[in-house]
């Protein structure tokens, strides 16, 4: 070897050492949530408006049973490039299995398999869950729609806390018994698996243990050398082989065929669930909106008519799973639980917060900044292929009732400071 | 009396001992690293490619997708790696070899992935076994000699024993419950209770079409149509094995000119050098008679 080629050597172990030590240097942080920021800002804000989320409670222990509930409004100005919601399926995104899901309830239906949802349409999701892993875990409600892909609701954190090695998840059977889903017929599959994978090995091992292929081929290459590979005792072995391979089948599907004499095909129905639909006294139309980009705001211009009874005051704007609040709102719909990374409680304002009469139509101009629209990546926005953004404007009256509202409507980008409405 | 003729094919080899323990070690070699590994590694993509979910999850175990799909995968290999073993070797093992290789590709990643990395138990991805298949499949041309007949009887026993043999593992799954009042089969329970983010619900193939007009034995109906679908594939596989296993050299004879021998066995005999000359500089022993008959391949 001469000087260059140990330089080179030398170089390229360096090289390799430094790769060892950065590594050992620097540690990769856990990633803990579901990317759902990454989706696109009209995905999440023209499709399903999450409101009303709660993660009940927020600590559990393995075993032990949690709730993820809220409501879904499926928005009337759906996308023209995100396939519609005829086939649908509220699902719960999480690291892995980290709950069981013990029912899933929409409207009061239960929504074992997936079915329709309607535009405009209002969904109340009740899941039941059961702690399994234990950790800290980011859950999302979720609605998966076939052709769309999966669209993540507000993401909040659970912990499970206990042991995995005490999980148990037992299933009770119609026709009596329970059985635990964890290990139910496990024995049996893997007794099956050891028994034809060892058959399979000692069909292949009958062949390996004499010459395989050099000198097969050379002899099979001459005049009666097919005749000669045929050997007799292959034949037998070969015929003990079918008769013991049709057997154990025989065996195997009449036995499970008398242990299990009740059994049912896969359900593959299509729950047919009701909605209901967004009640208020409010009337609102976007007269114009604009997007702030150096202010992190979404301002808007309504025209709101009231055609109830008792005066109306705006406290909420909700997008995407997150929350604009003024004063109004926090007093009436704070929940301390709700996850403070997706919700702004002084992120809404208004020029005339007073509340709207009954009768009259004024013109609102409803600003909602925060940094969250940057921190959740909202402010991509402008680079969507229509930019058009919704929401939901939540109003009470001085008794607490909630009225909520679903606007949509073009936006325009505002790139400096000096433009605006 | 021996038990094997391992005797008299060693001598009809012609190959002298040191040759001989030479075979042996290129079996080893050639087999286990390579053969073995190689059918594995790309079978097992294959599989997850065309059948993975059904395979994958026991609630998209069902009466007419799974058992239609699964058989006629998992015939492709087999018929090309049996036309390679068989036609070249005699060696009746092609379709045991594949299956049981895509079953160790599968093991290896229920434990590693779906078991140690998801957290999802084992008997919900428990895949399905094709072994019982294999071994009548490779029996059936040992047997016959003829992959004609091997297409026709074995292919068709090998998607008609597909269901009656899972059903042993799969059968517990297929028992009825009652969830807020909704009759559902044990396994659509294991889909429902373990969440899977990624894989909602409508990603499911599963029992839908018109095999039900059939009585209700949906099973047997779709079993019929795979193991038909399944001689059809396993002909079309045996020839792409037969495209892709095709041996010959293009040799440049006394005059110079190129031709093509499809003998490979034939090359570096005496034989071969008393028709078609040497290298420069090799002089081989001429016997009188060639040291090997005309072969075939």
């Amino acid at each position: 070897m001469n000087a260059k080629n140990i330089f080179k050597v030398c170089v390229i172990g360096s090289l390799g050492m430094a790769t060892l030590g950065l590594t050992l240097a620097f540690n990769a942080s856990i990633a803990a949530a579901h990317g759902e920021r990454s989706q696109e800002p009209f995905l999440r804000m023209r499709t399903a408006q999450w409101y009303d989320t709660k993660w009940n409670p927020q600590k559990t222990a393995v075993n032990d049973e949690a709730m993820l509930s809220g409501k879904i409004h499926i928005a009337e100005d759906w996308p023209r490039a995100v396939v519609k919601p005829n086939r649908t399926f509220i699902n719960v995104g999480s690291p892995s299995s980290v709950f069981t899901r013990l029912s899933s309830k929409v409207n009061g239906t239960p929504m074992f398999t997936s079915g329709p949802m309607e535009l405009g349409g209002d969904y109340e999701y009740v899941i039941k869950l059961r702690g399994r892993l234990p950790g800290h875990h980011h859950i999302h409600p979720m609605l998966a729609v076939n052709g769309a892909g999966p669209i993540a609701g507000p993401g909040g954190w659970m912990d499970i806390t206990g042991n995995y090695k005490d999980f148990t998840n037992p299933a009770k059977l119609l026709v009596g018994g329970t059985i635990d889903t964890e290990v139910a017929g496990l024995a049996a599959g893997l007794f099956w698996h050891v028994l034809w994978g060892g058959l399979g090995f000692a069909w292949i091992g009958w062949f390996m243990i004499r010459p395989m292929f050099l000198i097969r081929a050379r002899v099979l290459a001459q005049e009666g050398g097919d005749a000669l590979l045929n050997d007799p005792v292959d034949r037998i072995v070969a015929f003990g082989m079918l008769g013991l391979t049709f057997s154990l089948i025989a065996v195997g599907f009449f036995t499970t065929d008398h242990t299990y004499p009740y059994t049912v095909p896969l359900q593959a129905g299509e729950p047919k669930i009701k909605a209901t639909h967004l009640r208020s006294d409010l009337t609102m139309k976007v007269l114009a909106a604009d997007y702030d980009v150096p202010g992190r705001a979404l301002r808007m211009t309504l025209q709101v008519t009231n055609s109830g009874e008792t005066p109306l005051s705006i406290g909420e704007f909700t997008t995407a799973g997150i929350r604009f609040l003024n004063k109004v709102g926090v007093a009436n719909n704070l929940d301390p639980n709700y996850p403070a990374e997706i919700m702004a409680q002084d992120g809404l304002h208004m020029e005339d917060e007073s509340p709207i009469n009954p009768g009259e139509t004024r013109e609102v101009k409803l600003d909602s900044r925060d940094s969250l629209w940057e921190v959740q990546r909202l402010m991509d926005l402008v680079n969507d292929p229509e930019q058009r953004f919704g929401g939901l404007v939540m109003s009470w009256d001085a008794s607490g009732n909630r009225h909520i509202n679903s606007i949509a409507a073009a936006i325009i980008p505002v790139f400096t400071r000096a433009a605006g409405i | 009396m021996a038990l094997f003729r391992t005797a008299e094919i060693i001598k009809a080899s012609k190959l002298p001992p040191e040759g001989v323990k030479l075979s042996r070690m290129i079996d080893a070699v050639y087999f286990l690293p390579i053969a073995y590994l190689g059918v594995f590694a790309t079978f097992h993509m294959h599989f997850d490619l065309l059948a993975g979910d059904w395979d994958f999850w026991v609630d998209w175990k069902d009466r007419q997708f799974w058992v239609t799909v699964t058989p006629i995968v998992e015939v492709m290999y087999p018929g090309a790696i049996m036309y390679y073993f068989w036609t070249f070797y005699r060696q009746p093992f092609g379709a045991t070899l594949s299956i049981t290789g895509l079953l160790v590709g599968k093991w290896i990643t229920i434990v590693f992935a779906w078991y140690w990395w998801a957290n999802f138990p084992a008997n919900f991805v428990m895949p399905a076994t094709m072994v019982s298949s294999a071994l009548i499949l490779d029996c059936t041309l040992l047997l016959t000699r003829s992959w004609m007949l091997t297409a026709i009887f074995g292919v068709w026993a090998f998607a008609m024993v597909f269901y009656p043999t899972q059903y042993a593992i799969f059968g517990y799954s297929k028992q009825p419950m009652v969830v807020d009042g909704q009759l559902l089969s044990l396994a659509d329970y294991m889909g429902f209770t373990y969440v899977r983010t990624g894989t909602p619900e409508y990603i499911r193939i599963i029992e839908v079409g018109s095999l039900r007009t059939f009585g209700g034995h949906t099973v047997w109906i779709s079993a019929f149509f795979s193991a038909f679908v399944s001689m059809l594939v396993f002909t079309i596989w045996w020839q792409i094995g037969h495209f892709v296993g095709q041996a010959f050299f293009w040799v440049k004879g006394r005059r110079g000119v190129m031709s093509r021998m499809n003998d490979v066995m034939i090359v570096g005999t005496d034989d071969f050098a008393r028709r078609h000359g040497t290298p420069d500089g090799v002089a081989p022993k001429l016997s009188a008679a060639g040291t090997f008959a005309e072969g075939k391949s």
